[in-house]
């Protein structure tokens, strides 16, 4: 079945699962919901290492094929057909592909970000639905182009941010949500690592080809690589967008000609005043990657495959007797530490349903296909795409000037509604 | 090969130590190989793990007892493998072994073998043949509710394998990369040698003779009483290899060395002989053409391993001294 042509599907089979309308990944991955005539034809712009990642994941969702692959580096080609088990049409223009693949209901872009844009664009106006890595574009004008580009096309566009789909996330948001930590004035999150960030390059001419992760024509270096995800969880406890960013880092560590910082600190405040704090290097391990939630009654911390709740101590805060008066205070020379040490106790982890069980990944691979083939709007949708990409490059403009950037000043103030 | 230097470098994965050694020509880019051969273990892992609730093979074994599930094409090819192991070995080597193991780790937390009572019912849902495959959709389906898949077995040399194939197409023409001194899997050879060294060292307290083992693009596996995780043994625990059949000790040999192709066979070769036992074990070897492995008999014995097909050792060293 083709879906250049409009397939108005029932949404109603959509309302099974959470509130949030995600099917539990039983029912998303279940073979018997897909009849034959239900495959999917999937494009691949850019596999890569997380190309192929992804690929191989949406190959675990019944009736999907990889009906073609696009890359300039052709040693990829090899590479996408060992992941597929077939002889996967391949090629190097990516509108050639889009062109001769009459076959294609959506594609995967995961090439370097400065390139979404063009790739996602040309995908939706061909009439495709789009998976698009993180961060959806490069610049704020790309990101708008985006935008308009899913809106003429009338297509569906998932944004690769898989976080929104781990059950451990969505029952952190949910219960953070119904206030069981209190009122949330701050996220930190870190992701620390040590290693240069260096891909091996086969021949130097390929240098900016393979490591362009390490140069600002392509990249949005450490904060849109390492940082996307924790700033689209932010974005979605606090509800909102921030509204202006101080950032700060340099090239501190690694002196080979790379552009992109090495390390980067980034404070992002919200409409009502909560801050949103990001550090990523990449010369020390030991933090890795978290994202801690400080509410006024309690923490919640957040990793890549678990979470864990912690609740502040119980203050009792009511007006008592005034029988101490005649009594009186003692006094003595102690003073204590106790109050301001570092809490390192156990806190209380977060348990996922066996039925919720999977991984984020392939849920939101699987998420995706259910949207093509119900005509849904994904639960990442190109808002939670545009909203942290947006606040990305602008994150970037502010570290490199080593300055504050207001998001006001930058970003169209039409381009969608306010939140319901 | 001028200009190369030797680098190494091991982390832990899978539950064992792995260790890469490579020839490369400067810190700096035999640092970028250790981190993609890193991150392709990872990847292994993070796809085959029992451990891990969101692996693949995790979602396979909660979903194929209800119903068919899709898999990826690495995936269902490796499922297949196994299978036909399975076939080939007549069940001495098995992927379905998750009930019994778990039987054997309960009953190893109470420092006691399990009872036969205790594992009939795991025996009911233990079988390869039990593990249907659909080649068209790519598709599991346990015939038998409660089925349960461990790679243990063969993960780690599958890991292996997939990371002598990363490195060889950046490049590199001389690794060995072992996993828990179990496993070895070469990529060419060092230079100017006729292989890559290893020593197996003789069986408990025996006065024989030390081994050497000289591996050029081959791969060895020892199992046996001693760190051999990977076995049909208990997560984490050492010896008491179980034949699949009936859940029971296989007790022929004290250790078993296999040489194969590939690690993948390696690995599956040592614990399908270790089960297999001394009558069986030359005709299961038959079905595995470039394969050959030492049996050392059981405990108590002093006798040297049975040499099947084993090469000869004279002839490989004669060949060093010529290179």
């Amino acid at each position: 079945m083709n879906r250049r042509e409009l397939i108005r599907v029932a949404a109603a089979a959509a309302a099974a699962g959470t509130s949030r309308g995600l099917l539990s990944p039983r029912e998303s991955l279940a073979a018997t919901r897909q009849a034959p005539s239900d495959r999917v034809n999937l494009g691949v712009i850019g596999p890569g290492s997380r190309g192929k990642y992804m690929m191989q994941r949406f190959l675990r969702v019944p009736g999907v094929r990889i009906a073609a692959v696009c890359d300039v580096y052709e040693p990829r080609f090899a590479e996408a057909r060992e992941v597929t088990g077939e002889s996967t049409p391949v090629y190097r223009d990516y509108r050639e592909m889009l062109d001769r693949q009459a076959d294609l209901d959506a594609v995967l872009v995961a090439t370097p970000l400065s390139m979404h844009v063009d790739h996602v664009v040309a995908s939706l106006d061909h009439g495709l639905h789009v998976y698009g890595e993180k961060a959806m574009g490069f610049t704020v004008d790309d990101c708008s182009r985006i935008v308009h580009a899913v809106r003429r096309s009338d297509r569906r566009f998932q944004v690769g941010q898989q976080y929104r789909y781990a059950p451990w996330y969505r029952q952190a948001v949910d219960r953070i949500a119904a206030g069981e930590i209190g009122r949330v004035t701050h996220i930190y999150a870190y992701w620390h690592r040590n290693y240069n960030w260096r891909r091996p390059v086969p021949d130097p001419s390929l240098e900016r080809l393979i490591n362009w992760r390490l140069y600002r024509e392509f990249s949005g270096g450490l904060l849109a690589e390492l940082g996307s995800h924790h700033l689209d969880v932010a974005n979605w406890i606090f509800g909102e967008m921030p509204e202006r960013v101080i950032g700060n880092g340099g090239i501190d560590f690694y002196d080979d000609g790379r552009e992109t910082f090495d390390n980067v600190q980034a404070v992002y405040t919200y409409p009502s005043g909560a801050k949103f704090l990001f550090s990523s290097l990449i010369g020390n391990h030991k933090t890795g990657f978290q994202i801690v939630v400080y509410g006024t009654g309690g923490t919640v911390e957040l990793t890549l495959e678990d979470g864990a709740f912690y609740y502040e101590p119980a203050r009792n805060n009511s007006a008592i007797p005034e029988e101490m008066l005649a009594a009186g205070a003692n006094t003595s020379p102690t003073l204590s530490t106790a109050g301001d040490m570092p809490y390192r106790g156990d806190g209380r982890p977060i348990e996922v349903p066996a039925d919720e069980v999977g991984d984020p990944n392939l849920l939101a691979a699987a998420g995706f296909i259910e949207c093509v083939r119900e005509n849904r709007r994904p639960f990442a949708d190109e808002r939670v795409g545009w909203e942290t990409a947006v606040s990305i490059a602008l994150g970037n403009a502010a570290a490199y000037a080593g300055d504050r950037v207001d998001f006001a000043d930058h970003l169209p103030t039409d381009l969608f509604g306010s939140r319901g | 090969m001028s200009g190369l230097e030797l680098f190494r470098q091991a982390r832990d994965a899978m539950g064992t130590e792995f260790e890469i050694f490579l020839y490369a020509p400067e810190a700096g880019g035999a640092g970028e190989l250790f981190e993609q051969a890193f991150a392709e273990v990872e990847r292994v892992e993070s796809n085959l793990s029992s451990f891990r609730a969101t692996s693949e093979l995790s979602r396979i074994n909660r979903e194929a007892g209800r119903g068919e599930v899709t898999t990826d094409p690495e995936t269902f090819a490796l499922l297949r493998l196994a299978g036909d192991y399975g076939r080939a070995t007549g069940g001495a080597f098995d992927i379905t072994v998750g009930s019994l193991i778990a039987v054997w780790a309960a009953a190893r937390r109470q420092a006691r073998r399990p009872s036969r009572l205790e594992l009939a019912p795991a025996l009911a849902t233990t079988g390869w043949r039990h593990l249907q495959l659909g080649a068209a959709r790519r598709t599991v389906l346990f015939a038998v509710p409660g089925l349960t898949l461990d790679l243990g077995a063969i993960g780690k040399g599958y890991a292996l394998d997939r990371v002598a194939r990363l490195l060889a197409s950046a490049g590199v023409e001389s690794a060995l990369i072992g996993s828990g001194q179990s496993t070895y899997r070469a990529l060419g050879a060092p230079p100017r040698r006729a292989g890559w060294r290893i020593n197996l060292d003789p069986a408990d307290g025996s006065s024989l003779r030390p081994r050497v083992q000289w591996l050029r693009n081959g791969a060895l596996s020892t199992s046996g009483r001693g760190p051999a995780a990977g076995d049909h043994a208990a997560p984490g625990e050492a010896g008491h290899i179980f034949d699949p059949r009936h859940g029971l000790p296989a007790t022929a040999f004290s250790r078993v060395t296999a040489l194969a192709d590939d690690a993948t066979e390696a690995d599956m070769l040592s614990t399908a002989l270790f089960v297999a036992g001394s009558v069986a074990a030359p005709a299961l070897l038959e079905r595995f053409p470039g394969s050959a492995a030492l049996l050392y008999p059981g405990a108590g014995s002093s006798q040297g391993p049975q040499e099947l097909r084993w090469p000869d050792e004279d002839r490989a060293s004669s060949e060093l001294q010529r290179a």
